[in-house]
């Protein structure tokens, strides 16, 4: 078999040395006119003047990274959905989100750093939406002066040790500039 | 006392070569498990050519799987802006991608058939990835016009050039496990192609393949190579017998 490589996934600040199996998203949701995809009424314009927006009009729009060791679809939410559905036991979903300056400093957002999982962490009433056998965890933290939120979706709340280990290997190797 | 250590000295020294023995002797099994497995092997190759046809170079190497071109992971950027890397080899699933342009024509049935799900399928457990060129040598409005939501297209130039893409439209099959690909062509819609990727992805799970020993199919992969290399296509009129050959006793 064809050596296993590790890719790396840059942009918007973040950085990630994938591991293998693993692949990644990273975005930050472009702000849409009046009338943009996902609106009311979007499907009745021609589409000529179809938008590749994703966002709303005035939203301030934050880089969101998606991390997976099986294969991430094209339309997915901010927290996985549309992704999780498809997740086998073994696989594991990771979503870092950044949040706006005005969260800096807050008690939520006090923790430092990129947090590690534990086993324990993960619940099944921790996920955004309950799927059968998945197990989810959320925590706040700020790190280089930019707050974040980290979601992770493990595929079998039994397998929570190994499956914590394998999210473990992927968050060590999450790089976060400082904010310009 | 002197005695003693003579006798010592020789019971030593013969324990000393019945083990070196043992070690040579388990060197020798492995060396020949080794080469009954299919591993490579410095000597001849594990058959003789007829007459007229020249025997291969002892030494050469063998190496099946070399047969599948080598397949590559994505990266480049989605219609959305998304930066994107997406795993081709070492997963479990097979990746079926698809190397459109918005500006060929032959690409325009690829793209219909894009936004009418169900008139077409994928094998069951493979990925659609639709691959154009980068934003520099394409054109992102005219690609978002093109391409139905849902659909994963990624822009990347670095694809079209690992996977060394003649053209649009092209199709390649990767083999997740292996991380070669296992079958590439070009046609005028999905379900044109789809039937015949099927077909491919379905023959490499077959029983008949799956449970094949490894040294079995090394073996088959290494004469196709051999005789390949030594100009002997399928059908050629020298691997089979003639009349007068098979009247032998």
């Amino acid at each position: 078999m064809k050596p296993l490589t590790e890719n790396r996934l840059t942009g918007h600040g973040l950085a990630v040395a994938l591991p293998a199996r693993w692949e990644g998203r990273l975005y930050r949701r472009t702000v849409g006119e009046p009338g943009a995809v996902g609106e009311p009424g979007a499907a009745l314009r021609a589409p000529s003047t179809r938008s590749t927006a994703t966002g709303w009009p005035g939203e301030l729009s934050h880089p969101v990274l998606h991390l997976a060791n099986f294969a991430l679809p094209a339309s997915r939410g901010d927290y996985g959905t549309g992704a999780v559905e498809r997740m086998g036991p073994d696989n594991i979903f990771v979503a870092l989100l950044e949040f706006g300056p005005d969260c800096l400093g807050t008690a939520l957002y006090s923790p430092r750093g990129v947090p590690r999982v534990r086993p324990g962490q993960f619940n099944p009433n921790g996920m955004q939406r309950r799927v059968a056998g998945q197990a989810g965890f959320q925590h706040f933290f700020t790190e280089a002066n930019r707050p974040f939120c980290l979601y992770v979706v493990i595929g079998s709340h039994r397998q929570a040790v190994r499956l914590a280990e394998r999210a473990n290997e992927v968050l060590e190797r999450i790089e976060v500039q400082h904010a310009g | 006392m002197t005695a003693l250590v003579i006798a010592e000295t020789v019971i030593l020294a013969v324990l000393c070569v019945l083990v070196a023995g043992l070690l040579r002797g388990y060197a020798a099994v492995l060396r020949r498990l080794h080469q009954l497995d299919g591993g490579a092997s410095a000597g001849p190759p594990p058959f003789r050519t007829v007459a007229a046809i020249p025997e291969p170079a002892a030494g050469q190497r063998i190496e099946g799987r070399d047969e599948w071109a080598e397949s590559h992971d994505i990266e480049g950027t989605s219609l959305r802006g998304e930066i994107v890397s997406v795993r081709t080899v070492g997963v479990e699933h097979d990746t079926i991608v698809a190397f459109l342009s918005s500006t060929c024509e032959g690409c325009a049935g690829f793209w219909h058939e894009l936004g009418e799900p169900g008139s077409w399928t994928t094998p069951q457990g493979s990925r659609l990835l639709v691959v154009t060129k980068g934003p520099e040598e394409e054109s992102p409005s005219v690609l978002s016009q093109l391409c139905p939501d849902g659909v994963d297209l990624v822009m990347s130039s670095q694809a079209w050039a690992d996977f060394d893409v003649p053209g649009s439209p092209y199709v390649v099959v990767a083999d997740g496990r292996t991380g070669r690909v296992k079958g590439e062509g070009s046609g005028l819609s999905f379900s044109q192609v789809s039937g015949l990727i099927r077909v491919s992805v379905e023959d490499s799970r077959h029983p008949a393949l799956a449970h094949k020993p490894d040294a079995d199919r090394r073996r088959e992969r290494d004469v196709d190579r051999i005789l390949l290399s030594a100009g002997i296509g399928p059908q050629d009129p020298s691997l089979y017998a003639t009349a007068e050959q098979d009247e032998r006793p």
